[in-house]
């Protein structure tokens, strides 16, 4: 419990500065260092019985089936890392303070910082892999934050962007890594894998398990060839950099190769890798170093160089390596931060970092320069020094290693090659900026030494430098120890903090690269033209190009060729990609008639079918003239009424019949608002494709029809003729499924209809067409409201009311029903509208419309809904004979209620759609009523 | 009897009449919309409630017994699809009050946003194919007349491809339909899955599957069928692109889940390997698209599309667990993209753009904005301990059981650039500062603006859920897990409606 308590601090504690932000700078510092100080706290009571080799755990359920748990565990290794993020963490809490200015939002930066503490206390603490994922992804993010906290700047958005780019890239990579793991041990309880060493390294998979988690792990730690995010993550403020990108979030990658030793280490692959990716990273980050002219920028690339030292380290096939790299890992935290610090107070005090403007500062900053000569001797590696005593490991483990077989001396060699530049840039990072000539004037402006409690922070941290390089085992020795016996997972092997082990070969190459090193930084000049004259690459140009390139011009190019706004293309596509499914699943059957006799021809059927095909083909031709297509498409649609006829359903023929004259209509009042004829603008080929593709859907259809009619089947129908009477009341099958067994649906269609309705109200609101052009060569009808018709509609309306009032009422026993009877009403009214005009008729028949529609819907449903009351599901009918005086004995069913609703909602909605698309045209027939 | 399954349809189908009724008063108008969604949500959750119980609610309307009427049905996946209609409907209903303009509101915004709540909900409720197909009309008609509200010319432009390739959709159901029923001749589902279960599997049946693959594929906007979605939803009030985006491709997901464990099962190593590849594509064409756009609401329609593709990959790889997280990815995804459309019609009130390079500062001015906006983003993109981790691990997970590492590769691969389209937005609206030319007087303004209330509760509300669902997944992983062993065992489904066992 209190381990997990160590962990969460932070995360409790984030609202803490936000809080304490308005009692003062100083409270919100203050407030800010209790949680990590509290941590400290409970991490030195479990230091006795950790550094004893106990391993203490914790372990809470989260989501158990997935092997997810909330699971700790504290060992030498985590408590080291422990050690450096909280301890660091005070120290950086309290160089902020004063680092920032009073115009920073200083709230919003502790809780992020503490944010990102508690996530790499996760990292370092997880006992389960995938939870140690999680918190991995949560210090990129944090990250992403901290560096951009100077969100204003572009380079600063840059830099964080390019950060999370390159390691949330990794930590992917990683997630995958780990996926693969977990399958093949079976558990991501880190225990579990730990001990399964041996099971790993010979599974199948373990070259793509090593390479992903490496993959993670090379990006978090800024290695060859992901190092680049690292130099542009200095765009953060200094304290964050100083904490995340020196001392502890970059550490996390090493962290891990350390943590996952005993699974993955051991093989051919390993070493190579490892061994070469530190190798390579180690050479190219000291020789850059010494050429960047911002401090920082040096510092950056002096990180990735000891990062890469480390890593190399880890790839080395001695098992004294991984104690050296260790080793090396808190001494670099150390130094590394100080320094950062230092130059924080150099940009603070002076308004630059620019070495080819600092001189001389040791007049000014006499404190400040002793601290940094001393960190900087420690990251040169200087005796008495804790840099010292990591280094002269480092080398002899470089020597003592196999790994690349008769090649192996090379390693060595490039050691000492990287250390001299690393010697060099440390004497340039001191002498330029703090010896040499002073000259105020040229800087932006005049400094002076920092604050103390600003000097502070890097005074312990020197302090240590001295007192570990002085007295190693004392200070670190059993911290060491412990962290080592837990990275090899076995008893270590023998080794000696001490500052002299005599005249060796790694103390003589040591001074070699001293001796090296310092003429490489008196030569300097020429050195730097040589490098001037390398091109020169930057990496955020070159990673925002590349980005650019692949994800935005690509994916243009990929997405444009399918998406190019053109409805025709997307409309061929999928057609043209249906009929190709299709048919490539019939290519499958053996044959497409499935058996069952195909019926007699007989004429009228014949007639009725080739009437329909060539006025559908000439609907098609013809479709410029919009009034010729229209025709020609309303006798397919009566076509359908004789085939439905002719296959004995009257209700589906009254209905399509009733249907195809209310649609004929509308559109008809429409194209009198369009030009009469369509442009011709598509091509001869075009033509022709659609054609095709026309085509190929059509016959595609038929054959599919055809394919599945000729087989024989069983339906549920026979099911409705039996029960329509008994069940639904009626004899007329079609209207009981209508309004019975299957009223739902017509329930769902009537609120299509009043959709459809609503939708069109609101799609013409606002619309004022004009009189298109008329062409001069048709004749229009000079009377505008013929007599005839005028006089005819007169009785019509009355009529058409009684019949549909008929048709409604027979509709449960005989063709009819309440859908039949609206459209009847409505095609009485439409022609009312027809015979004298839009004004006349909206005058008379000035009802809200929408209440209308909705109260129609309303009725059916609450028929419907009625049935609930009674205790059965909804929509459940009820019916009984009634004697009514004159009519005689009539049977009345709860379904013809619904009937009614479905009544009103067609009549309603048609109105509704009629009496707007008149109001589309009042312009023009204002006008001609003026007249 | 089980109201519960009925009433999830009903309130929002009633209380779209009722509106029409009150057409003159738009105060009652508001009021009601905020009740009605609000009994759906109540009226889901019972419906939950009760599946988790029972398993399966089942009511035959009208009181004839499957196959003859029509069935309304809900497993557990059906009623979780209920919940979050009913909790999307909600936030949005609020949402709408503080964003909807007069002219809207005069022209039936209330109406037709519940009779799309009834046609979401009658899509996930209803046992019987033919009736699928009249919500998914109901759904079609209302989701156009929503998106021509306002009436702007580039509303048409979009409304007319969204129409045109949607009914072409409708009228390829409406042939499968016919074909399916001319082979088994029954309508409801279960009753096809018990008929198809006795049949040996032919070849026709494929061509059907296929046709509805094809059809619900253009529902859900799948590779290669979804150009009618960045074409068109970015025109309409944000309150409905919101509505949009959460439910209804999902609707058209739900269909391809429903169909393709219930129904078509039995040749799942031809239909559900073009699953996979059709998932694959939609993945990767919907983040490529996103990461040429500059514009915050076509960016999210079109990881609309990608993510569309993950929902399909857990039914493609069709394991216990990938189903699992197919169900969480569903449930998680509509939250945080629903609340990614909300925040992105936040930012245009206070800046009056949805133009990326037109937006900035809203970081440095509103934090409290940016937080909502990191929260579903970052969850949206699956980073840990949002509810988009889980669901994007799980499915990643189940790839790798069945070692398809084609799948493993894109999905990792997407999720990557879906989270640097996150940071694009959010560096280019909250990160830099406020672009010269732009007036951000509202931006800075101190005063209170009372209508941000009704577009603030939602976003913080569903945003809670993002963090809620990652840090406490485990009652909703458990949910997914049950919905998921019943979509693979259809006998269970079969026998609760139709009442006998296969």
């Amino acid at each position: 419990m209190l381990l997990a308590l160590i962990i969460l601090l932070p995360f409790i504690g984030v609202l803490l500065p936000v809080w304490f932000h308005r009692h003062g700078r100083t409270a919100c510092a203050w407030a800010t260092a209790l949680p990590p100080a509290l941590g400290l706290v409970l991490l030195f009571s479990q230091a006795p019985a950790v550094l004893a080799g106990e391993v203490r755990r914790f372990s809470l359920n989260w989501i158990p089936e997935l092997g997810l748990n909330l699971a700790f565990r504290l060992d030498g290794l985590s408590f080291l890392f422990c050690l450096l993020i909280l301890a660091i963490g005070l120290l950086v809490i309290l160089y902020g303070r004063y680092y920032l200015s009073s115009d920073d939002p200083m709230g919003k930066f502790f809780a992020l910082l503490l944010l990102f503490m508690g996530a790499m206390l996760g990292v370092v603490t997880a006992n389960n892999l995938l939870l140690l994922v999680l918190f991995w992804e949560a210090t990129s993010l944090s990250s992403f934050l901290l560096i951009s906290y100077w969100n204003g700047r572009s380079d600063a958005r840059r830099g964080a962007r390019m950060a999370l780019t390159v390691t949330g890239a990794g930590g992917l990579a990683m997630l995958a890594g780990v996926l693969l793991l977990g399958h093949v041990v079976g558990s991501f309880d880190l225990d579990v894998v730990l001990a399964s060493g041996e099971l790993i390294r010979e599974h199948a998979w373990y070259p793509v398990i090593l390479v992903l988690i490496l993959l993670g792990i090379f990006t978090k730690s800024a290695q060859f060839p992901f190092h680049f995010w690292l130099p542009h993550a200095m765009s953060a403020p200094t304290p964050v950099s100083s904490y995340l990108h020196s001392a502890t979030m970059v550490k996390a990658g090493v962290f891990l190769l350390a943590r996952l030793y005993p699974a993955l280490s051991g093989t051919e692959l390993w070493f190579i890798l490892v061994s070469m990716v530190g190798l390579i990273t180690m050479t190219l980050g000291a020789v850059t170093a010494l050429f960047k002219h911002d401090l920082k920028g040096l510092l950056a690339y002096s990180t990735i160089s000891h990062l890469g030292l480390v890593t190399l380290l880890f790839g080395l096939d001695t098992r004294l390596a991984v104690v050296a790299a260790l080793f090396h890992i808190m001494n670099h935290a150390t130094f590394k931060a100080s320094l950062f610090m230092a130059v924080g107070i150099v940009d603070h005090e002076t308004g630059t970092r620019d070495m080819r403007l600092l001189s001389g500062l040791r007049k000014y900053m006499p404190m400040t320069a002793m601290l940094g000569l001393i960190a900087a001797g420690a990251m040169a590696g200087v005796p008495l020094l804790n840099g010292f005593l990591s280094t002269e490991m480092f080398l002899g483990e470089a020597v003592a290693q196999r790994v690349l077989g008769g090649w192996s001396w090379v390693i060595p060699v490039v050691a000492v090659f990287a250390k001299v530049f690393s010697v060099a840039y440390s004497i340039r990072f001191i002498h330029s900026v703090f010896y040499g000539p002073s000259q105020p004037e040229a800087l932006p402006k005049p400094p002076h030494e920092a604050p103390f409690f600003m000097r502070a922070p890097i005074l312990i941290l020197v302090g240590l430098c001295l007192l570990v390089g002085i007295v190693p085992n004392l200070i670190i020795g059993p911290l060491l120890a412990a962290a080592a016996t837990t990275t090899l997972a076995s008893p270590l092997p023998y080794y000696s903090l001490a500052i002299w082990h005599g005249w060796n070969l790694p103390l003589l190459m040591s001074m070699v690269a001293m001796v090296l090193g310092t003429v490489a930084y008196l030569n300097f000049a020429r050195l730097l033209r040589l490098w001037e004259r390398l091109p020169a690459v930057n990496a955020m140009d070159a990673f925002e190009n590349f980005v650019h390139d692949v994800v935005i011009v690509r994916a243009r190019q990929v997405t444009g060729r399918l998406e190019n706004g053109s409805l025709q293309h997307y409309l061929s596509l999928l057609i043209l990609g249906t009929v190709v499914v299709a048919a490539s699943g019939l290519w499958g059957l053996e044959r497409l008639n499935g058996g069952v006799p195909l019926s007699a021809l007989d004429p009228p059927s014949v007639a009725i079918a080739l009437i329909m095909m060539v006025t559908a083909i000439y609907s098609a031709i013809w479709h410029h003239e919009r009034i010729a297509a229209l025709m020609f498409l309303s006798v397919v649609g009566l076509g359908m009424a004789l085939i439905f006829a002719r296959f004995s359903a009257p209700d589906l023929a009254l209905t399509q019949l009733s249907v195809e004259i209310v649609t004929i209509v509308l559109l008809m009042l429409i194209l009198f608002l369009l030009p009469p004829r369509s442009p011709n603008d598509s091509t001869y080929a075009h033509v022709v494709r659609d054609g095709l593709v026309a085509t190929s859907a059509g016959i595609g259809v038929g054959v599919l029809a055809y394919t599945v009619l000729t087989r024989p089947q069983q339906t549920i129908s026979d099911y409705f003729i039996q029960n329509s009477v008994t069940g639904g009341g009626g004899t007329n099958v079609v209207n009981v499924i209508l309004v019975d067994f299957r009223g739902f649906d017509t329930f769902g269609e009537i609120t299509v209809m009043a959709i459809a309705a609503i939708g069109i109200f609101g799609l013409l609101d606002g619309m004022r067409l004009f009189d298109p052009k008329k062409d001069p060569n048709v004749q229009w009808a000079s009377d505008k409201y013929p007599l005839l018709l005028l006089i005819l509609n007169m009785p019509v309306l009355p009529l058409a009311l009684m019949v549909a009032v008929y048709i409604f009422l027979r509709g449960h026993n005989m063709p009819g029903g309440g859908f039949i009877a609206g459209l009847i009403v409505a095609i009485a009214l439409i022609l009312q509208y027809l015979a004298n005009g839009l004004r006349w008729s909206n005058n008379r028949m000035q009802w809200d419309y929408h209440p209308l529609v909705g109260a129609g819907v309303l009725l059916a449903g609450l028929t419907g809904l009625g049935s609930w009351s009674f205790g059965a599901p909804f929509l459940t009918s009820a019916h009984d004979h009634f004697h009514i005086p004159l009519l005689g004995e009539i049977e009345l069913a709860t379904a013809m209620l619904f009937d009614i609703g479905v009544f009103l909602a067609v009549v309603g909605a048609t109105l509704l759609i009629l009496a707007n698309l008149g109001k589309l045209k009042s312009l023009d027939t204002a006008s001609e009523e003026n007249r | 009897m089980s109201t519960e399954v009925a009433l999830p349809v009903f309130i929002p189908l009633l209380a779209g009449v009722l509106s029409l009724m009150l057409w003159r008063s738009r105060k009652w108008q508001r009021r009601l919309a905020v009740l009605a969604t609000g009994l759906l949500l109540a009226s889901t959750l019972w419906l939950l409630r009760s599946t988790l119980d029972q398993g399966y609610v089942v009511m035959q309307l009208g009181g004839w017994a499957a196959p003859f009427g029509i069935t309304l049905v809900a497993d557990l996946l059906s009623a979780v699809m209920a919940v979050i209609t009913g909790l999307i409907g909600f936030a949005v209903a609020l949402y709408s009050l503080g964003t909807i303009p007069d002219r809207h509101e005069k022209f039936g915004y209330y109406p037709l946003m519940h009779l799309l709540l009834a046609g979401v909900a009658g899509s996930f409720l209803t046992g019987d194919i033919f009736n699928l197909f009249v919500w998914f009309e109901v759904m079609l008609l209302a989701s156009f007349a929503l998106l021509t509200l306002g009436g702007e010319r580039a509303q048409m432009e979009g409304a007319i491809k969204y129409v045109t390739l949607n009914l072409f959709s409708s009228a390829l159901f409406l042939s499968a339909i016919g074909l399916t029923y001319g082979l088994t001749g029954t309508l409801n589902m279960a009753d096809l899955a018990y008929k198809l279960s006795q049949v040996e599997h032919t070849g026709m049946v494929n061509v059907v599957a296929l046709m509805f693959m094809i059809s619900f594929g253009i529902k859900a906007a799948a590779f290669p069928l979804f150009f009618w979605l960045p074409a068109s939803y970015h025109t309409p009030q944000v309150a409905v692109s919101a509505l949009f985006a959460g439910l209804l491709t999902k609707v058209g997901v739900y269909a391809l889940y429903r169909l393709f464990t219930l129904v078509f099962v039995g040749d799942t190593g031809y239909t559900h390997t073009i699953l996979l590849w059709s998932a694959a594509l939609t993945m990767l064409t919907g983040v490529l698209g996103a990461a040429a756009q500059f514009e915050f609401r076509r960016i999210l329609s079109f990881h609309i599309v990608s993510q569309i593709g993950y929902i399909m990959l857990g039914l493609a790889l069709f394991t216990p667990l990938a189903l699992l997280g197919g169900v969480f990815y569903l449930v998680h995804n509509i939250i945080a993209k629903t609340n990614l459309f909300l925040i992105s019609g936040l930012t245009y009130r206070l800046l009056g753009s949805y133009d990326l390079k037109k937006l900035g500062g809203v970081y440095r001015e509103r934090p409290g904005i940016a937080i909502l906006f990191l929260i579903s983003a970052l969850g949206l993109a699956g980073i840990p301990p949002l509810s988009g981790f889980f669901a994007k691990f799980l499915l990643i997970r189940a790839a790798v059981e069945i070692e398809a590492w084609m799948a493993v590769v894109v999905a990792l691969t997407v999720s990557f650039m879906t989270l640097y389209s996150m940071i694009k937005i959010w560096a280019q609206v909250f990160w830099k500062p406020v672009p010269d030319a732009v007036d951000a007087t509202r931006l800075r303004s101190r005063e209170r603006d009372p209508g941000m209330f009704w577009l603030l509760t939602p976003i913080i509300g569903l945003a809670a859920l993002v963090v809620l669902f990652g840090v406490w997944a485990e009652p909703l992983y458990q949910v997914a897990r049950d919905a998921a062993e019943q979509l693979l065992n259809p006998a269970g489904y079969i026998e609760a409606v139709l009442g006998v066992t296969p």
